[in-house]
């Protein structure tokens, strides 16, 4: 035990106060081996050292698994094409520009990431470790060494830097621009040495390395000298090499024989550009594809529950928000939003729109799968007689008439239908008009938009590692996407304190705080958050795909 | 003949200028932007503004089309905002895919069309005629992703015989392409069969019943050579119009069909064109929609000219 003392003691003398924070959670039982090994790899412990730290515990030292990927390959054998099916990309694939599902998964064909982030498990990549200053304003990367770009030229941390300084200058009009502001302004990422990369933030954040990460999709690291034309040359680090591209058809990918890590085991990677989920699934029951980028439970019914087909899910944080406006009646009186929230049978629509693939919502953006996420608040379930008790007290006993706009996506419309109908048990009569993407979100501003002017909104929310954005930008008093016009000083000051706190126990007791809150305050009703789904050919293996939207196929073996 | 062509030509320009600017005035009526459709929803209005201003979408509408006209004018029709490339490359690509789909459909559905409307008219009232005439409209009047559905479970899912999607791999040879497709031209013809058929049938009836026909069968000439030689050469000839006018609907029109074989062609491209706010893109398609209608139709008109020597296209035949 004295042994045991000594080595804990040892390693911890080398460590810095936020890390040796995360230790004693881990020594006082507050977080699990598993989160452990989490929290550990955020503030850039190396998987040894947590493991170390746990036997020095007296804990059996294995890492948990990520559970974000289907059966991990490796074993397979290399040889022959594999076929993936990918949505067609809405714009030029360029990593600083866009925004697309279609182009996100084509960007990181070629292209690799500082750090992974599978299940809010931060897996090293480009990067090999990192670490915060006391206040976590500043952070510290390692960069991996002996990795080359693809035409042959070595990555270094210059290139790093200049990747990353490229995303956060406003004149290069990067998609990552809304990810990065507040957190990372321009010109703050500096090459201090060969292999060392220093970021320096606009504010603590305890978060940051998930910003650098597969998240934060626009981010991965091209040579210094990238100025467009991403879709031409396909340069980046990673296992594949592009040889043909046709936009919006096709593109052929060949083995990487440089890569850095494991080589990719198909010789080919054939991408069928398609137009939407119906199209992909079709081609993977025609048998002209082998893997499919991501379904869902609405458009893939038809394999679903089909033995020749692999259904790998992902649980994320993916999101429909429904915002009622909170500077306007009836919705300005909260026991009016609260009403309406009480009348949705959580259960039953998870079942029905997702087959039971997807968690229940709190009426919060802490969705479960955070482990920030206090999972002792009380979960809000149907009760119609509260729910009438509520309306009559705002003064709306014989209930009310009132407008949703929702947008055409995926299962959104259904969902509407679901709420218009759950809401006239309690005499609110809703009004349902479905807009496509252009028509509702019009020009994304106040004053021109159905999205952000809707007396009740309801809008598509994607996958993010931490929920720092769905905190912010729909919820704080200056947020741009506030379409609940939501305005509470103590819930801004909240989420302000959330963002810095680097250990999860205060981030747990912030969250814990804002989760209160925003449940009696009931701006927004978050009902679900669903899985993450890809689709396979039964019997092949080694898919990693992210809730995100990367799709990584390189160890799936066909041959 | 040639005064004819020249005044239809002309009049042709007029409405194409039309056409765009039409287009052009509506694209600013839609709601959002080009750089909010690049961008996507979340990206800041400071991002927004800056790819604006870049594509020039910012300028005054008037100054916008001004510019667009005259690259046009000088044979440049710009660029894609989404996609960066030269539209004329993507619209090359575009009409090559379609125009390779549309003589497909055509080889297949013209004769089989003729067969039908024929075999109708010579058993007029009989149950053959009410088969194809019956199963000939109601297979006009289904949608397009109907048929198309339905032949795909078929011929793709559950026989295995043809691809699901008609977009071959790259390095796919001339003939192999055919396989991939049969089956969107296979739903194009349950499409344009209902038609070519009823039209061929209307006239075959019509011409049988003529007086030069009942003369033709009373002065002993075989059934066979009073069909080939006096009914068809003449029943034939509103088919061709109508033949020649779907030309346009089976290169700009196909927007169903395409997107649910994943083919790329005209259609799809318009259709992403219109929905990413791609101005260049969208107005150089509905132009090249516009002049193959004209083409079509023109062409209809000198072939029915030529084959009806009644008439006479002159100055009072438009």
């Amino acid at each position: 035990m004295r042994d045991m003392n000594r080595a804990l003691g040892r390693i911890r003398s080398r460590r810095n106060d936020i890390e040796n924070h995360v230790i004693d959670e881990f020594m006082a039982g507050r977080i699990d081996r598993r989160e452990f090994f989490r929290r550990g790899a955020v503030v850039g412990m190396s998987v040894p050292l947590l493991s170390a730290i746990v036997t020095a515990c007296g804990g059996s030292s294995g890492s948990s698994s990520s559970g974000a990927v289907s059966s991990s390959g490796g074993g397979g054998k290399a040889g022959g094409t594999l076929r993936l099916s990918v949505l067609k990309p809405t714009t030029e694939v360029d990593p600083v520009l866009s925004a697309d599902v279609g182009s996100l998964a084509m960007i990181a064909m070629t292209g690799e990431f500082l750090c992974v982030d599978e299940n809010q498990q931060l897996t090293p990549w480009l990067a090999t470790s990192w670490s915060p200053n006391s206040d976590a304003s500043v952070w510290t990367f390692k960069i991996r060494q002996g990795v080359t770009f693809n035409d042959g030229t070595p990555m270094t941390a210059n290139d790093v830097a200049a990747s990353i300084n490229r995303l956060s200058d406003p004149a290069n009009k990067s998609n990552a621009l809304s990810a990065f502001t507040g957190v990372l302004s321009k010109n703050s990422a500096k090459a201090t040495d060969a292999q060392t990369v220093e970021f320096t933030l606009d504010a603590p954040n305890g978060s940051f390395p998930y910003y650098l990460s597969s998240d934060n999709y626009n981010a991965i690291i091209l040579p210094a000298s990238y100025t467009g034309g991403f879709d031409k040359t396909w340069p980046g680090t990673g296992p594949w090499k592009n040889t043909a591209y046709s936009a919006g058809q096709s593109a052929t990918f060949v083995r990487n024989d440089q890569y850095w890590g494991k080589k990719a085991l198909p010789d080919t990677l054939q991408v069928t550009l398609s137009p939407d989920e119906a199209s992909q699934v079709l081609a993977l029951q025609g048998n002209q594809v082998d893997v499919v980028q991501q379904v869902t439970v609405s458009g893939a019914q038809a394999i679903l529950n089909d033995p020749n087909y692999h259904i790998i899910s992902v649980r994320a944080s993916t999101h429909r928000e429904l915002s009622m406006r909170c500077d306007k009646p009836p919705f300005n009186d909260k026991r009016v939003r609260q009403a309406v929230a009480l009348t949705l049978d959580r259960n039953q629509i998870v079942q029905g729109l997702f087959q039971g693939k997807s968690d229940l919502g709190n009426d919060s953006p802490f969705a479960p799968v955070f482990p920030q996420t206090d999972t002792s608040v009380p979960q809000r379930n149907i009760n119609l007689d509260q729910a009438k008790s509520l309306l009559s007290q705002a003064g709306q006993s014989g209930g009310f008439s009132t407008e949703l706009v929702a947008i055409q996506t995926q299962e959104v419309p259904q969902y509407a239908q679901i709420v218009v109908e759950a809401a006239s048990k309690i005499g609110v009569n809703i009004k349902l008009s479905v807009e496509d993407g252009t028509t509702y979100y019009g020009d994304a501003v106040y004053g021109k938009s159905p999205w952000l002017d809707s007396i009740m909104s309801l809008v598509d929310y994607g996958h993010r590692g931490v929920p720092n954005v769905f905190l912010s930008a729909p919820l704080m008093s200056d947020g741009t996407w506030n379409a609940a016009h939501f305005k509470n000083p103590q819930y801004d000051g909240l989420v302000k304190q959330y963002i810095a706190a680097v250990d999860l126990q205060s981030q747990r007791s912030y969250a814990k705080q804002i989760q209160t809150l925003l449940l009696d305050e009931t701006p927004i009703i978050y009902a679900y958050f669903y899985n993450y789904l890809s689709a396979t050919r039964a019997g092949l293996s080694g898919l990693r795909a992210t809730a995100m939207g990367q799709t990584w196929t390189d160890q799936m073996s066909v041959a | 003949m040639i005064r004819f062509i020249l005044k239809r030509l002309g009049l042709g320009l007029v409405t194409l200028f039309l056409l765009s600017v039409i287009v052009f005035w509506s694209t600013t009526v839609l709601p959002g932007n080009p750089g909010r459709a690049i961008a996507g929803p979340f990206a800041s209005e400071a991002t927004v503004k800056a790819i604006n201003h870049e594509l020039g979408t910012d300028r005054p509408i008037i100054t916008q089309y001004r510019s667009w006209i005259s690259g046009v004018l000088h044979g440049d029709l710009g660029e894609s905002y989404a996609q960066k490339r030269p539209v004329s490359d993507m619209l090359r690509e575009a009409l090559g895919n379609s125009l390779k789909l549309a003589i497909l459909a055509f080889i297949l559905v013209v004769p089989l069309g003729i067969f039908g409307g024929v075999a109708s008219a010579l058993n007029e009232g009989k149950w053959v005629d009410r088969v194809i005439t019956v199963g000939g409209l109601s297979a006009a009047v289904m949608p397009e992703f109907v048929g198309g559905i339905v032949l795909l479970s078929i011929f793709a899912l559950w026989l295995g015989w043809l691809p699901v999607s008609a977009s071959w791999p790259p390095g796919t040879s001339g003939v192999e392409q055919i396989k991939y497709l049969l089956l969107p031209a296979m739903a194009l013809t349950l499409v344009l069969f209902g038609y070519i058929a009823r039209i061929t049938r209307a006239g075959t009836v019509e011409v049988l019943h003529s007086d030069y026909t009942r003369t033709a069968y009373l002065k002993g000439l075989p059934r066979r050579a009073v069909i080939y030689r006096h009914v068809l050469r003449n029943s034939l000839l509103p088919t061709i119009a109508v033949v020649a006018t779907q030309t346009g609907y089976l290169i700009g029109g196909l927007v169903v069909v395409e997107r649910l074989f994943n083919y790329n062609g005209v259609g799809q491209l318009l259709f992403n064109a219109a929905h990413q706010k791609d101005y260049p893109v969208l107005e150089s398609t509905v132009l090249l929609v516009g002049i193959v209608y004209l083409l079509a139709t023109l062409t209809a008109d000198i072939l029915s000219a030529a084959l009806n020597p009644r008439i006479r296209l002159g100055s009072d035949a438009s």
